[in-house]
């Protein structure tokens, strides 16, 4: 395969040559045109067609002095629409010479106060990760299904088939990992004390689940106050560490609290992490990486990553694939072995 | 106004070059010219690591000289090349358009997956799991019995 990209590098066509004279009067007349003002966010220009409506409300709540209530529309949105995307990893193969898949699908999820629509798996694929998982895979002949290391489960490999799910709800169920179900966002206290025994109710005094809850919370759809104090709770909760400014992408930068995390069948030194954008108090990215190397696998990597792509409040009535059946099975890439 | 200049100079040949491997060498400049003068509008947002994100605005480009012609132009290759390497230009071609990018931004354009990614506005991972099956069709591309055929009365001629 790598050969292949080699041997395509040789077909490469002829390199047109640079007419130096045209090329620097093009640089004259352009530096002589009027510039753009800067905007806001490689993320929003990036997303820009399907992010047109969040972009206009995270303006807003950019815009307002912090101290101001947040502007509320004559008539509450329908629906709260969340796009994500999640990539993680798992070992499988032969434990003494095992190779890393990874998941990588986008979940669309919209919910209202009696409803909640979700396209599962989509765009979804399982595929070796690195090119030495691979030539591990390929050298294993390349098979369809490979078990987990350390598992009882096979892993499927190669795409996912989405799904559709449609249900009627009460309350508002906070991710599509969790049972916790909240009658109301609304009611949720924005102080300190009550919130944390609020969150306690629901989930205990462990204090990693707490934190975890509170993490779900601020992908949820609560005002901006609430949002704030969720977030100063997760700051304060035992174990979390509040790490500041960090990278999320190269040019971009997002503000960040990380805990450790208990261990999976597979990885036993786990963090994870959540990264919040400082201008609108959304979340950017949840992370879950290795704070240990672990046979090959060096410290740092990230085991699972959650993007938040689309955060928004929309009368739009969900957008769903025709082709699919409602409420079909979900045919997971983790099966039976 | 001097850095930009600077990334001017630095990337015009490579912008220069990818438009002419998308668009023909007729249109190459204009588009390179045209790259530029959003470029310049947008400096503000201008990353660090201009290439790729001055390869998006290319491409973007390069699908709108597309859709205003009714016939591309094809790229004059050297006449003296060899057969493999016109069978492999054969075979890349008869991929999609999509296999197509992902497959030559690595092979032609030297960009990391991290740059390619951010060139056709995907995830590090969407782009390694594409450029994955990408080279998977293009290996198939090269063992269709057309290829073979075509091989075989090579070898024999």
């Amino acid at each position: 395969m790598e050969d292949l990209l080699k041997d395509l590098a040789q077909a490469k066509p002829p390199t047109p040559e640079v007419d130096r004279d045209r090329m620097e009067s093009d640089l004259a007349r352009i530096t002589a045109l009027p510039r753009e003002r800067p905007a806001r966010g490689q993320f929003v220009r990036r997303f820009a067609p399907l992010l047109a409506a969040a972009a206009v409300i995270a303006l807003v709540v950019v815009l307002l002095p912090r101290s101001v209530e947040p502007v509320r529309p004559a008539a509450p949105p329908r629906w709260w629409h969340v796009l994500t995307e999640e990539r993680s990893l798992m070992l499988v193969g032969d434990p003494a010479a095992p190779y890393l898949v990874e998941f990588l699908s986008k979940t669309d999820r919209w919910l209202s106060r009696d409803t909640e629509v979700a396209v599962l798996q989509k765009d979804g694929t399982v595929a070796p990760y690195s090119r030495e998982s691979e030539e591990t895979w390929e050298a294993a002949g390349r098979p369809d299904t490979a078990p987990q290391v350390g598992g009882s489960h096979s892993v499927r490999i190669g795409p996912m088939k989405p799904a559709l799910r449609k249900a009627s709800v009460s309350g508002y169920q906070m991710s599509l990992h969790s049972d916790v179900r909240l009658d109301s966002v609304s009611s949720l206290p924005t102080d300190q004390a009550e919130l944390r025994r609020t969150l306690e109710s629901l989930v205990g005094e462990d204090p990693y689940r707490v934190a975890t809850l509170a993490m779900d919370l601020m992908s949820a759809n609560v005002s901006d106050d609430q949002r704030r104090a969720v977030f100063e709770l997760l700051k304060t909760v035992e174990g979390v560490r509040y790490l500041g400014e960090v990278p999320v992408t190269e040019d971009r930068t997002g503000v960040a609290v990380a805990i450790k995390a208990p261990p999976t069948f597979q990885f036993s030194d786990v963090e994870t992490r959540l990264l919040v954008n400082p201008e609108t108090g959304l979340p950017i990215r949840r992370i879950d990486l290795l704070t240990t190397s672990y046979r090959d696998l060096p410290a740092g990597l990230p085991i699972s990553v959650e993007d938040y792509l689309l955060l928004d409040s929309t009368t739009i009535d969900p957008i769903v694939p025709q082709d699919i059946p409602v409420n079909g099975e979900v045919e997971s890439p983790i099966i039976e072995r | 106004m001097e850095e930009f200049s600077s990334v001017y100079r630095e990337c015009y040949p490579r912008v220069l070059a990818y438009a002419a491997s998308h668009a023909g060498a007729k249109v190459a400049e204009d588009i390179t010219s045209e790259t530029f003068t959003i470029a310049w509008r947008k400096s503000a947002q201008m990353p660090s690591n201009a290439l790729p994100w001055l390869l998006g605005i290319a491409r973007n480009l390069v699908r709108q000289s597309r859709r205003q012609t009714t016939h591309y132009e094809l790229t004059d290759f050297p006449a003296e090349d060899e057969f493999a390497v016109i069978e492999l230009r054969a075979a890349l071609s008869s991929l999609s358009e999509a296999d197509q990018e992902v497959l030559t931004l690595i092979a032609w354009h030297g960009l990391a997956a991290a740059e390619a990614a951010q060139v056709l506005g995907c995830t590090t991972a969407t782009f390694f799991v594409r450029l994955h099956r990408a080279r998977r069709r293009l290996q198939a591309a090269l063992w269709t019995p057309k290829f073979d055929q075509a091989r075989q009365s090579w070898k024999t001629s």
